[in-house]
């Protein structure tokens, strides 16, 4: 017993560097490299710093109260009331937050966007010179911010209404409160955690945005676009002292939303299904709602369609009509026949699956140690699992960037940069948190005396693990695995920084392709991208 | 009594100097040994040192003269029953009874033989959630007899039952057990529940054992006043009012059941009624003594009326020391 105890305090430790090593390491090698007197003083008296720094900022909370303020009434509409379509719709609002963001945001440049399809049909309408508008700057951000991060108040909100006691609202309602008091006195103070989870995961995600603030942003910066513009001008150490600046806004971020008692998140993802919704007696209430659902699914699928067709137009056929005059699946033959088309498609694959194999093996060996064993460093070991997800990606793409791009065994520093490994690295660090949530979750509600009912059975370590431990973690695995396979498979953050020609990913390449007005093949890309997303995320998500 | 499954000096020490034992045991083959105590007495770390789920920190477990304190329990070819069952939710009925059947010709055989044992053949390919508590729990029996382990174990058995389904589970399941012949060890914290099933009893009390014997053994002639109020009910007496009811030594302390005090003309200990609480074929008096004590009797419903005067004699006693050890 002594000596085994003492085996697993060992492997405790040893996955405890492993994980430092992974994501703290860099972080630290980042920030003393930062402190670094020229840079400082460049970053501290350039107005544009400030600025982009500001930027983040304000777009982030900005973020939130738009995000909050679509998501929260339709959470309502969807959990408290039947109308006809309700489930379906309740399903298909939540889709944004699923596909990668790279994919949403050139839908919606296609869409909205200054010759996007909107733009175009107003122009032909009335006749105009030129585009009504240009979709670009913070107000574009914050549109597209807004209608993918919706979702989180929505799903939070939705899963927090569900929880609620009836009996709760009824006993409010004796005591004598009427319908405004048992709102503002019962169900706002119970909501709270989940609105508080979802703020603060809005704001984590908007100030970590990249490819809306680097499609849309035009002059107007963030710091994750400062940070990359940066990088990209060779300036490392103001690159360096700019993570360090995101880095500590996300900290400090993260912290104040946390007082305001936000730990509820594991919870509030766990649910989101209704327990009871009222049918709408009032014909006119009932045909409103209705149309309200059905007419905000449609406007908020449309940017996916818009993509669906335009990756059906061939090069060069669709220039100042309305409508593309030809259609076929030319885009697609190019990308499977044509081998360097094919091949971001099998590098971003291949990447994204090992680092989510590994990343699942990470979170079960963490599982299991932090659950079962309960070894003394079991804290650890889960804030290590759970650090990537308050920091953004751009922070880690500058910090594996700059540790493993030295050769010096002695400091745990090795060139990876420019081979093979550094992108499936940079996905693993980002995929931890999505496994470790789900796997550690599914842990915890794991009985113990099913394991001790196998090993009475005569199942040894091995076979209890694969007939009985795996089968019960299944649905967090998957729903763990699913997410962090479509992150890396659409990451844009860390492959803008790390990528090399042989091992760039498909986000890099519909990124060139926009750049070369080849828009139906980056619209076929974006469209496979959510194919496989869609398909991946709904196996996850079977029980 | 040669032990089949021997017990010795087996100890558990938890943080916070708790510790478990040392407790020695001798289990007869075949012999269905009930460990009662209240929660947190130890009884469940007994247990479960006998699946091999916690490991002694000193002490043997033998079975049929084989040390298997070390044994790991996959190895240990002892069954256990969980309390909430423990079955594999995403394996039916069959596939569960089967898990530690070996992969042989004859395994679904053996299946089938486990679950006709517990009235439930031809429930294989039944998923376990549409099955009923009882039929869960007999489930979770066939599962660990299927392997033909040595040693049958059972953590509190019936306590997910309601209480009409349990007396009647209580019977098959004793049964059972005896069908097949195994050495059983489970664990309860009600008395009724180990006088039905067991063929002796060991009383677990903050870690240590009180008293083993037969049901009757522990009723009439308890080792102590732990033993004798935890196993039934009993009317403690010191003093006064224990000299009243016939103990000879001033300093003694006499426990007396409430169907063993019975009202007479004079004499006795005398007090008033007051309370009556009718269970149909009797009824407990509790009566208050002169000196404040209360206590109860058992007696026929018209035996007495509230408020009235009584005096109550013991037909029988048990004597134990001031310490409330035997003499």
């Amino acid at each position: 017993m002594r000596r085994r105890l003492r085996t697993t305090e060992l492997a405790a430790l040893g996955l405890a560097m492993l994980l430092a090593w992974l994501v703290i390491y860099p972080i630290l090698v980042v920030a003393g490299d930062a402190a670094d007197a020229t840079a400082l003083r460049g970053f501290f008296t350039r107005p544009g710093e400030w600025a982009a720094l500001w930027a983040s900022i304000w777009i982030s909370l900005a973020s939130v109260v738009l995000a909050g303020a679509i998501g929260i009434p339709l959470a309502f509409l969807f959990e408290w009331f039947d109308f006809p379509g309700r489930k379906t719709l309740g399903a298909l609002i939540a889709l944004p937050v699923v596909l990668p963001p790279l994919v949403g945001v050139i839908a919606f440049l296609f869409l909205y966007g200054e010759s996007g399809f909107i733009a175009r049909a107003i122009q032909a309408a009335l006749n105009l010179e030129q585009a009504p508008w240009r979709l670009q700057g913070a107000v574009a951000i914050l549109l597209v911010h807004a209608y993918s991060m919706y979702v989180y108040f929505y799903l939070f909100t939705r899963a927090g209404l569900a929880k609620l006691d009836v009996s709760t609202l009824e006993a409010a309602q004796a005591l004598g409160a009427d319908r405004r008091a048992t709102f503002w006195r019962v169900i706002v103070p119970l909501l709270r955690p989940s609105l508080v989870g979802a703020a603060m995961l809005t704001f984590l995600t908007a100030l970590g945005s990249f490819s809306a603030p680097y499609i849309f942003g035009g002059g107007f910066r963030v710091m994750t676009t400062q940070i990359v513009a940066t990088k990209l001008n060779g300036d490392l150490p103001l690159a360096m002292v700019e993570t360090m600046a995101l880095a500590v806004v996300a900290v400090v971020g993260w912290l104040i939303l946390r007082r305001t008692e936000g730990d509820d998140i594991l919870v509030a993802l766990g649910k989101g299904i209704a327990p009871r919704p009222r049918p709408i007696r009032r014909s006119g209430i009932r045909l409103l709602a209705t149309a309200a659902g059905w007419g905000l699914a449609v406007v908020l699928l449309l940017p996916h369609l818009t993509l669906l067709l335009v990756s059906l137009v061939p090069y060069g056929a669709w220039t100042t009509e309305i409508l593309p005059p030809a259609i076929n699946f030319e885009n697609y033959r190019r990308l499977f026949s044509e081998a360097e088309r094919l091949r971001p498609m099998l590098n971003s694959l291949w990447m994204a699956a090992a680092s989510t194999a590994i990343a699942v093996a990470l979170a079960l060996v963490g599982g299991w140690l932090v659950v079962r064993r309960r070894v003394a460093l079991r804290r650890v070991i889960e804030g290590l699992l759970a650090l990537p997800w308050a920091l953004p990606g751009t922070v880690f793409a500058i910090a594996l960037a700059i540790t493993f791009s030295v050769n010096a065994p002695l400091q745990l520093r090795f060139v990876l940069v420019g081979t093979v490994v550094i992108l499936p690295l940079a996905y693993l660090v980002r995929a931890l948190p999505l496994t470790g949530r789900g796997i550690l979750a599914s842990y915890r509600q794991l009985d113990p005396s099913l394991e001790e009912a196998a090993a009475s059975l005569g199942a040894g370590g091995w076979r209890t693990l694969a007939r009985v431990t795996l089968p019960q973690l299944r649905p967090g695995l998957a729903a763990g695995a699913s997410l962090a396979f479509v992150a890396g498979l659409g990451d844009i953050v860390a492959s803008i920084v790390l990528y090399t020609y042989e091992t760039r990913p498909v986000s890099i390449e519909i990124l060139s392709s926009l750049r070369l007005s080849e828009t139906g093949v980056a619209a076929a890309f974006g469209v496979v991208l959510m194919l496989v997303s869609a398909v991946v995320l709904s196996v996850g998500a079977r029980r | 009594m040669t032990g089949f499954l021997r017990i010795q000096a087996i100890e558990k020490r938890w943080g916070h100097g708790v510790t478990v034992g040392p407790i020695t045991l001798d289990i007869a083959r075949g012999e269905i040994l009930a460990l009662l105590g209240p929660s947190g007495s130890g009884k469940t770390t007994m247990l479960r040192l006998l699946a091999g789920f916690e490991t002694a920190d000193g002490g043997h477990i033998a079975v049929a003269n084989e040390d298997v304190t070390a044994v790991p329990p996959a190895r240990r070819r002892f069954g256990m029953v969980f309390q909430h069952y423990a079955l594999f939710p995403h394996l039916d009925v069959g596939e569960n009874v089967g898990f530690g059947v070996p992969r042989a010709p004859d395994r679904d055989a053996k299946v089938a033989a486990a679950l006709g044992l517990v009235d439930l053949a031809g429930y294989e390919r039944r998923s376990v959630h549409e099955l009923s508590g009882g039929q869960q729990q007999r489930v979770a029996l066939a599962r660990a007899l299927a392997p033909e382990p040595r040693v049958l174990l059972l953590d509190e058995p019936l306590s997910n039952l309601d209480p009409a389904l349990r007396e009647r589970t209580r019977r098959e399941l004793r049964q059972v057990i005896k069908r097949v012949g195994i050495t059983t060890v489970f664990v309860t914290h009600e008395q009724e529940e180990a006088f039905d099933l067991g063929d002796r009893i060991a009383v677990i009390n903050a870690g240590r054992l009180e008293q083993t014997g037969a049901p009757e053994e522990l009723y009439e002639a308890p080792a102590n006043l732990f033993v004798a109020t935890f196993v039934g009910r009993a009317n403690v007496f010191r003093g006064q009012s224990a000299r009243a009811l016939g103990a000879t030594d001033g300093r003694a302390v006499l426990v007396v059941r409430p169907e063993r005090l019975r009202f007479s003309a004079a004499g006795g200990l005398p007090g008033v009624v007051r309370e009556r609480r009718y269970t149909g074929a009797a009824a407990f008096f509790i009566v208050e003594s002169d000196d404040g004590e209360r206590f109860e009797v058992l007696a026929q419903p018209d035996a007495a009326r509230v408020g009235e005067r009584v005096h109550v004699e013991a037909t029988r006693t048990i004597a134990l020391s001031e310490n409330g050890a035997r003499p």
